[in-house]
C-alpha cells in the first residue's frame, strides 16, 4: 500500500513537471508562431536610398514629402515630383534600382511603393498638426527611416492586410514610436501633451 | 516516469496554458476584428489630394461639385457629389439622384465595359472591339442608305437640345432619315404655348420672388423643373430668409406638395385647365384683373370668331366649373380673390404627376390667367428667358425626302416618340429596320415601355448606346458603352420653368470605364465611317470640339468647361416683347390659326381637320386658351378608375435609374416588404371594389398590368389609383432590380389633340384583387 502511494506521489511530481514543460513549450510555440504565421513579406518595387536623397535636398524630408495647399500631406511623392530632379532621358548612375526606376519614369506610371506607416482608413491623422504645429521631428514616429540606405522588405499582416510597423516588431506588440504606431501610442502622447484624446479626434 | 493518459493530459493542459500565455490568441482575435475593416464590399477609397470640380448634372440641369480624390497610385476617383453653392439653380443644394450618382458610376456590375454584339438566334453575347462595333453600325446604316431605305431607321435620344441630340439629329437627317425622337418634356409644350400666345418660346416662372403661387397639378416639390431651385423658392415662401408667401396646390392627391401647401384644392384629375379659366372668369366678373389684357388680341370678339371674353362668359361659369372639378365654389372664389390681390402672384403649369409634357391648352389657360393677373415680365411672375447664345453645329441640312413615321398630318411637327414607335410597329406608313437607342433607356422609360420593348424586339437591328447594362441594352443587338456624365463630355440646357436660362457643360472628371466613349464621339465616328454628306454634316473629331463650336459665343471654352455652367446673369423684368403677328399678347393665336389653315388648305376643311385631330369645340375655340376634356375620361366605364403616377425626389422621372441609396430611403407607402409596389386608393373607392388595405391587387390598363400592394389612403381622390413612378427595373443590380413594378408598362399614352405631344397623365384602369 505504502509502495503504491509512494509511486503515485513520485509520478504526480513528474506529471506536474510535464505540465510546466507544456506551459513553457506552448508559450514558446505561441511566441514563435505568432509572427511566422501572421506576417508575410513583399518586396518594394526597387531599392531606394533615403540617405543619398536627403543629402541632395535643402529642406530635409519636406523637400519630397510635401504638404498640399489645403494643408493635407502628400505622403509618398508622385512621379511628377521625381521628375523635378530625374530625367526620363538619362539615368543617374548605374545602380540596378535606377534602371527599374527609369521604367516607371519613362512610362510616366506611379511607383507602387508599399507604405510602412500606412494607418487603417478609419484613422484620421494630420501631419500638419504634428510636424508643423507641434513641431515634432519626422523621426519621432518614423525613426531613422530618412537615414536608411536601402528599403527593408515590407511586412504585412496576412489577416488585416496592414503593415507590421503599426503593431511593431516585438512579439507582444509592446514598445512605442518609432517602433510601433498603435492607437495606444497616439493616446499616450495626447495625454502627455494635454491634447484632446476623444474618439472623434482621430476617428471622424 | 510512465507516459500515460494522466501525464499526457497534464502536458497538453500545460501546452494550452502556454499558448494562451503567448500573444497568439489575443493577436488572432484582435486581427480578426480589424479584418472586418477590409471586407471587399467596404468602400475604402485610396487617400490622396482632394479637389472639388464644378460641373452640371444633365439629369437636373443644376450645378454640382464633384469631390475627387487624386490617389498617387489609383488615380482620380470621385467620392462625393454635392450642391454647388455658386450655381444659381443649385445654391448648394442637391437632389438624392445627383447625390448618389456615384453608385451608378462605380457599379462595375451595371456598367457596359466594352462593345458587345448579341446573336439573336442563340442569345450569345460577344465582346468585340470598337473598330468592329463601329463598322457594324456604320455598315448597317450605309446599306440602308444605299438601298434607298435610310428613312427606315429610327433614332431616339433623351434631349433634343443637348449636343448629343444635335449630333444624332444631324447624322440621321444627313443620312436621309427624318426619324429622330426624344424624351418628351414640358419645355416643348411651354414653347408651343409661349409662341402661340406671346411669340416667345422660352418662358419661366419667377417662383423665388413670388408671394402667392397657384400650382395647377404640378408636383412643385417632387422634381419640378430645376428641383433644388424650386425647393429653395419654397423655403423663401416659408419665410426663410424672407418673402413669406402662400402656396396653393390644385391636384387630386394629398401629395408632398399638397401637404406642404397652405391651401390644397383636391380637384378632379384633368380639370386643372378649366379651373384656371374659371379663375379668369371670376377675375373678369369681379373686375379685379389687369386692364391691359383688354387690349390683347382676341380678348374681344373678332370678325368670324368669338373672343376670349365671350368664351369665358359662355363656357366657364364658376358654379359649373367648380361642380365639375369637385371643389367648393367658396374656396375657388377665395383663392381667386387672394391671387388677384396678391402683390406678386403667379400661376404655374408644367408636367403633371406622371411626368408627361402636359396638355397645350392647359398651358395656354395658365398663361392667360397670368396675363389676367398682369404678371408677365414682373418680379414673381412669368418671365421670358434670354435665349441661350448657342451656335448651330454647322449649316442647315436638307430635309429628308420621306415623311417621318408620325406627325406629318399635323399643323406643326412635334417630337412624339410614342407615335413614331406605334407607327413603326404598325408599318404605317412604313416599318423600320434599324433602331438606335442613344441613352434615355427608352425600353424602361417609354413613355409606354411595352411599346418600346416590342419595337426593339421586332426591329431587325437594335443599337443601344448607354453607360449601363439597362433594359435597353438587354434587347439590343449591338451595345456600345458610353460615358457617365462625370467621365465624359456633354451639355445640358435650361431646366423647365426656370426664370433664367442656363447652360451646363460636363467634362471628364474621372476615369471609370476605360472603354467608354462619349455618345457624341461614337456618333461622330460612325459619321466619319459613313463619309460623304454625313461626314460633311458633322465636321468634328470629338464631342469636345462640337461643344467648343456650339458655345463659341459664351467665351473661352476651357474656362466655360472649368466653370461647368453659364447662367443668365439677371432675370428679364419689364414688359415682354410679343413676337406675334399682332405685336400684342394674343389670346386668339394667329400663328396657330394660320398654321392650321395652311395645313387644312381651306376654312371648310379646317373643321374636319380639327375633328380628326380630336380638338373638341372645333375652330370656335381651337385658337383660344380653353379646356379640353382629357381623353382618359372617356375610358371611365363600369368599374374603371383613373391611374396617375406619384412622383418623388426619391425616385426618378425618366433619365437615369433610381440608385441603391434612393431605394433605401423609399417609404413603405411606395415600396413595401422590400420589393412590392404600393398603390394608393381612397377608402370609398376601395370599399366599392371590396378591397382592403394591404390587399395584393392587379392594376390593369389596355397597355399592361401591375401587381401591387394596396394602401387605402384618404388623401387619394375617389375613383383613382395612384402608382409610384420610376420603380420596377429589371436591370441595375440586385439593389435596384425587382423593386416594385414599372408604372410606364401600364401607362396609356395618347397624343395631345392640338400639339400632338404624347401625354400619359391619366390612364383608365381596372383594379381587382390579385390571385395568390
Amino acid at each position: 500500500m505504502a509502495t503504491h502511494q509512494q509511486a503515485k506521489k513520485q509520478r504526480s511530481r513528474a506529471d506536474w513537471l510535464l505540465l510546466i514543460l507544456g506551459v513553457v513549450l506552448g508559450s514558446a510555440f505561441g511566441f514563435w508562431i505568432t509572427p511566422t504565421i501572421l506576417y508575410a513579406e513583399k518586396p518594394q518595387p526597387f531599392q531606394f536610398d533615403h540617405k543619398i536623397h536627403l543629402e541632395q535636398v535643402d529642406d530635409g524630408c519636406k523637400s519630397c514629402h510635401t504638404f498640399r495647399e489645403d494643408g493635407s500631406f502628400t505622403g509618398i511623392p508622385d512621379i511628377e515630383s521625381c521628375k523635378e530632379c530625374h530625367s526620363a532621358d538619362e539615368a543617374l548612375g548605374e545602380d540596378p534600382a535606377e534602371k527599374e526606376f527609369m521604367k516607371y519614369l519613362q512610362a510616366d506610371q506611379p511607383i507602387p511603393w508599399l507604405v510602412y506607416s500606412r494607418q487603417p482608413d478609419c484613422v484620421f491623422f494630420s501631419h500638419a498638426a504634428h510636424s508643423e504645429n507641434a513641431g515634432f521631428e519626422c523621426s519621432r514616429c518614423h525613426g531613422d527611416h530618412g537615414q536608411s540606405t536601402s528599403l527593408r522588405p515590407y511586412e504585412y499582416n496576412r489577416i488585416t492586410g496592414y503593415s507590421r510597423d503599426i503593431w511593431g516588431k516585438g512579439p507582444i506588440g509592446l514598445s512605442g514610436p518609432p517602433h510601433r504606431m498603435k492607437m495606444d501610442d497616439c493616446a499616450k502622447c495626447h495625454r502627455e501633451n494635454g491634447v484632446n484624446g476623444a474618439c472623434f479626434v482621430c476617428h471622424k | 516516469m510512465d507516459w500515460d493518459r494522466r501525464t499526457f493530459v497534464k502536458f497538453a493542459v500545460g501546452a494550452v496554458i502556454g499558448v494562451h500565455a503567448s500573444p497568439l490568441i489575443p493577436k488572432l482575435m484582435d486581427d480578426s476584428t480589424i479584418w472586418t475593416q477590409n471586407w471587399s464590399w467596404v468602400p475604402n477609397p485610396e487617400g490622396g489630394g482632394v479637389a472639388y470640380a464644378r460641373t452640371v448634372s444633365p439629369q437636373t440641369g443644376t450645378g454640382v461639385l464633384a469631390k475627387i480624390v487624386n490617389s498617387r497610385v489609383a488615380g482620380e476617383r470621385a467620392i462625393r457629389v454635392e450642391g454647388d453653392p455658386d450655381h444659381p439653380l443649385s445654391q448648394g443644394g442637391v437632389v438624392p439622384a445627383d447625390a448618389s450618382a456615384l453608385q451608378l458610376l462605380y457599379n462595375e456590375e451595371i456598367r457596359v465595359t466594352s462593345p458587345m454584339l448579341r446573336n439573336r438566334k442563340t442569345g450569345e453575347v460577344m465582346r468585340i472591339t470598337w473598330s468592329e462595333a463601329l463598322d457594324q453600325l456604320a455598315g448597317n446604316l450605309s446599306e440602308l442608305a444605299k438601298s434607298g431605305k435610310a428613312h427606315q431607321s429610327l433614332a431616339l435620344a433623351p434631349d433634343p437640345s443637348d449636343v448629343t441630340g444635335r449630333i444624332l439629329s444631324r447624322l440621321m437627317h444627313s443620312l436621309g432619315s427624318p426619324n429622330t425622337a426624344y424624351t418628351p418634356t414640358p419645355r416643348e409644350t411651354m414653347a408651343l404655348a409661349g409662341v402661340f400666345m406671346m411669340g416667345q418660346p422660352f418662358l419661366g416662372f419667377d417662383l423665388a420672388n413670388a408671394n402667392y403661387v397657384v400650382s395647377f397639378g404640378t408636383p412643385l416639390l417632387e422634381g419640378f423643373g430645376a428641383p433644388v431651385a424650386v425647393r429653395q423658392a419654397y423655403a423663401k415662401w416659408r419665410g426663410y430668409p424672407k418673402n413669406p408667401g402662400t402656396l396653393v396646390q390644385i391636384e387630386p392627391r394629398a401629395s408632398v406638395t399638397a401637404g406642404q401647401a397652405d391651401e390644397w384644392l383636391p380637384c378632379k384629375a384633368g380639370s386643372e385647365g378649366a379651373l384656371a379659366l374659371a379663375m379668369c372668369r371670376i377675375m373678369l366678373e369681379e373686375g379685379i384683373y389687369d386692364k391691359s389684357i383688354e387690349s390683347a388680341y382676341g380678348f374681344d370678339d373678332m370678325k368670324g370668331f368669338a373672343g376670349f371674353k365671350s368664351m369665358l362668359m359662355k363656357d366657364y361659369d364658376r358654379n359649373k366649373i367648380a361642380k365639375m372639378a369637385g371643389i367648393p365654389l367658396a374656396k375657388l372664389i377665395k383663392i381667386t380673390l387672394a391671387f388677384a390681390k396678391a402683390e406678386r402672384a403667379v400661376a404655374v403649369c408644367g408636367p403633371g404627376n406622371s411626368g408627361d409634357p402636359g396638355r397645350m391648352y392647359d398651358f395656354m389657360a395658365v398663361l392667360a390667367l397670368n396675363a389676367f393677373k398682369g404678371n408677365l415680365g414682373k418680379p414673381g411672375g412669368v418671365l421670358t428667358q434670354q435665349p441661350l447664345p448657342l451656335k448651330a453645329l454647322a449649316g442647315d441640312i436638307a430635309d429628308p425626302q420621306q415623311p417621318p413615321l408620325a406627325g406629318g398630318e399635323r399643323p406643326f411637327n412635334v417630337n412624339n416618340v410614342n407615335a413614331m414607335a406605334k407607327a413603326a410597329l404598325a408599318k404605317k406608313p412604313y416599318g423600320i429596320k434599324t433602331l438606335i437607342l442613344c441613352g434615355g433607356n427608352f425600353v424602361f422609360n417609354g413613355p409606354q415601355a411595352n411599346v418600346m420593348h416590342e419595337l426593339a424586339r421586332k426591329t431587325p437591328f437594335v443599337v443601344a448606346i448607354t453607360p449601363y447594362l439597362d433594359e435597353s441594352a438587354a434587347v439590343a443587338d449591338l451595345v456600345l458603352p458610353s460615358t457617365h456624365w462625370l467621365e465624359g463630355w456633354g451639355d445640358s440646357t435650361t431646366p423647365y420653368g426656370s426664370p433664367v436660362s442656363s447652360y451646363g457643360v460636363h467634362r471628364p472628371l474621372v476615369k471609370a470605364v476605360p472603354q467608354a466613349r462619349d455618345a457624341g464621339d461614337i456618333l461622330l465616328a460612325v459619321a466619319q465611317r459613313l463619309g460623304g454628306k454625313v461626314a460633311e454634316a458633322l465636321p468634328f473629331k470629338s464631342t469636345e470640339e462640337a461643344l467648343a463650336k456650339r458655345s463659341e459665343d459664351l467665351g473661352d471654352f476651357e474656362e466655360l468647361a472649368e466653370a461647368g455652367s453659364w447662367v443668365q446673369k439677371k432675370a428679364i423684368y419689364g414688359p415682354p416683347k410679343f413676337n406675334t403677328p399682332s405685336g400684342k399678347l394674343e389670346l386668339f393665336s394667329m400663328i396657330l390659326h394660320d398654321l392650321c389653315v395652311k395645313q387644312a388648305g381651306s376654312a371648310d376643311v379646317l373643321e374636319n381637320m380639327l375633328a380628326y385631330l380630336g380638338v373638341e369645340g372645333g375652330a370656335k375655340t381651337a385658337f383660344l386658351p380653353h379646356w379640353q376634356k382629357p381623353a382618359a375620361w372617356g375610358d371611365l366605364k363600369g368599374n374603371k378608375l383613373l391611374m396617375q403616377a406619384v412622383p418623388s425626389l426619391r425616385t426618378t422621372w425618366g433619365g437615369d435609374a433610381i440608385t441603391p441609396y434612393m431605394v433605401k430611403i423609399l417609404p413603405d407607402t411606395m415600396l413595401a416588404e422590400q420589393d412590392k409596389l404600393v398603390v394608393e386608393m381612397n377608402p370609398i373607392t376601395a370599399k366599392a371594389l371590396h378591397l382592403n388595405d394591404g390587399d395584393l391587387v392587379q392594376v390593369e390598363s389596355e397597355e399592361g398590368s401591375l401587381t401591387a400592394k394596396l394602401s387605402v389612403y384618404a388623401g387619394a381622390a375617389p375613383g383613382m389609383v395612384f402608382v409610384p413612378v420610376g420603380l420596377g427595373h429589371e436591370a441595375f443590380g440586385f439593389q435596384v432590380a425587382g423593386k416594385g413594378m414599372n408604372f410606364n408598362n401600364a401607362a396609356g399614352v395618347t397624343s395631345d389633340p392640338m400639339s400632338g405631344m404624347p401625354i400619359w397623365e391619366l390612364t383608365g384602369v381596372t383594379v381587382k384583387k390579385a390571385r395568390g
